[in-house]
């Protein structure tokens, strides 16, 4: 279980004026949801998920996970950044058989285990390719396969699939879901599509424009597994993303991109 | 095709080239000071053949390799930890500035009066010279390293000094060699500037004695051979670089069409 708990975040920008990034957000998140922070950029989404990765320390408040304040990183949260932030020294499998190696995995293992989470990320025969020589979808698969490499029991994805395009988008969308319904790790998963929010997850946290704060916290009752196909034509489905939609018209005058 | 061809001998012609502008030059001005490029090239045999002229050649080589091996040991760390660390950079940033346009070889006589004119003095001087743009590209890398790269390594429990050594150095190594390149030019130059101001053994050494006997067929010949070993010493350089910095080079076929 992750507890924000007050949690607060000032930036002091370079002319030294103080800037709320976040103000005041308190927020419980179950073993095994998938939660998405959903709200315009500059919200403070990105800091809020530093913040439970250990890599920003709040300036008011306390984050915990499983009843302990978080004071670093931790290979218990397991971090996929929009940037990806591959090591471009190292080939597909090198990356993804980094975080195994650190823990202590063997060598034989961890080039196993990893040859088979690349295959599940759907990039077989990548292998020995350096990041430089990936499109954007495939780096951002890597990404995730080797995040998923060190068995974090918490994804903190940021914007992940932001960059790309909407077919790329949708497959990997597809391919999230799958792996997490086999083994429904916490995801807590940052966006700014309505879209993806609802369809990604249990809980949406809709966020208001800076300074960010929780304006309410949408619980996404569809059945799962769940199809994309299916779920466009679902009516709950459609009512929710008009719901949010709205809530978010409600806190701001240019509103989210689609 | 054509082209490729071309554009491998390109070195080559560049180097008649100028042999030839040099050949036409010195049978114009016709002075005993300057002979013309035949003599030089033909006095470059005699000098290698020589025993005394190679282990004075040899001599200058090992001080070269020692001071520059010494000079990255302590200029890529101090370099990196500068890029890292705002308080070790404020620290020697403004020790760097000053140093940084001091001809190196004009600090010569003053360490002369220190180490003496042994290998000592040289050395220190090659190590300077080479110290500070390897130290300079060092910070550069260093401090363009991607935060997120580090948190990803964080997250995987690499500690500060795993993540100094494990991330920041292989990220910055494309920079870092950047700044080696300049260095082992440098070191060359230093090298012969030691040796001139403290005639003992070397090749800069057989260069001025020469000049100052009036044997100006050594003297070119022995531009020659330093030219030469300028221009080995970075195509060497040049291609353990592109070795290890592989994964950086621009070039590779993109796969679009694959999600
Ligand atoms: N390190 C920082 N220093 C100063 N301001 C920052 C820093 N990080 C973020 N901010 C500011 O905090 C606000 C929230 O940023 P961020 O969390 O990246 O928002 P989001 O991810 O929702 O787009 C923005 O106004 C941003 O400029
Ligand atoms: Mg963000």
């Amino acid at each position: 279980m992750i507890e924000i708990d007050h949690v607060s975040q000032i930036f002091r920008t370079s002319g030294r004026q103080a800037h709320l990034a976040l103000s005041d957000i308190s927020l419980t998140i179950e073993d095994g949801a998938f939660v998405s922070i959903l709200g315009p950029s500059g919200c403070g989404k990105s800091t809020l998920l530093y913040i439970v990765g250990g890599f920003v320390s709040p300036t008011e408040g306390v984050a915990r996970v499983k009843g302990r304040a978080i004071t670093g990183p931790g290979p218990d949260r397991g971090p996929v950044f929009q940037e990806f932030a591959l090591f471009p020294w190292k080939t597909v499998l090198g990356n993804v058989m980094y975080g195994p190696r650190q823990q202590g995995v063997k060598a034989a293992e961890a080039d196993a285990q990893s040859r088979r989470l690349i295959e599940m990320v759907g990039l077989k025969g990548f292998e020995n390719f350096y990041p430089k020589e990936l499109s954007g979808g495939m780096k951002q698969r890597v990404a995730l396969a080797r995040t998923l490499a060190y068995h974090p029991a918490v994804l903190l994805m940021d914007e992940p699939f932001g960059a790309l395009d909407a077919h790329t988008r949708t497959r990997l969308q597809n391919d999230l879901l799958n792996i997490w319904e086999r083994d429904r790790k916490t995801v807590l998963f940052v966006t700014h599509s309505v879209d993806e929010a609802v369809f990604l997850s249990d809980k949406v946290v809709v966020m208001t424009r800076a300074p960010g704060r929780i304006k309410q916290i949408v619980d996404i009752e569809l059945p799962r597994p769940r199809r994309r196909a299916e779920l466009l034509l679902d009516p709950r489905y459609q009512k929710y993303v008009v719901e949010i939609e709205r809530m978010i018209d409600d806190t701001s005058e240019d509103g989210l991109r689609p | 095709m054509m082209a490729r061809v071309l554009s491998r001998l390109a070195p080559l012609l560049a180097c008649l080239g100028l042999l030839a502008i040099w050949q036409a030059g010195s049978l114009m001005l016709n002075t005993e000071s300057f002979p013309t490029a035949i003599e030089a090239v033909r006095a470059v045999p005699s000098i290698l053949g020589d025993r005394e002229s190679v282990i004075n050649i040899l001599d200058s080589l090992r001080r070269m390799a020692i001071a520059f091996a010494a000079a990255l040991l302590f200029a890529i760390p101090l370099g990196l930890m500068m890029g890292r660390s705002r308080l070790v950079a404020s620290f020697f940033n403004p020790l760097l500035m000053i140093t940084y346009p001091v001809p190196k070889a004009a600090l010569m006589p003053i360490i002369m009066l220190w180490l003496g004119v042994g290998d000592l003095a040289k050395m220190l001087v090659i190590f300077l010279g080479v110290s500070l743009p390897v130290i300079y590209h060092s910070f550069q890398g260093a401090k363009a390293v991607e935060e997120k790269m580090l948190w990803s390594g964080a997250a995987m429990g690499l500690s500060a000094p795993q993540r100094m050594i494990r991330i920041v150095l292989p990220a910055a190594l494309p920079e870092i060699l950047t700044g080696c390149r300049t260095g082992l030019v440098l070191a060359l130059i230093t090298m012969v500037t030691s040796e001139m101001i403290a005639r003992q053994s070397g090749a800069g050494n057989i260069l001025f004695n020469a000049l100052d006997m009036g044997q100006y067929d050594t003297v070119y010949a022995m531009i020659i051979i330093i030219g030469a070993m300028g221009i080995g010493l970075d195509a060497a350089f040049e291609k353990l670089r592109s070795r290890l910095v592989r994964w950086s080079e621009p070039g590779f076929d993109i796969p679009l069409s694959f999600a």
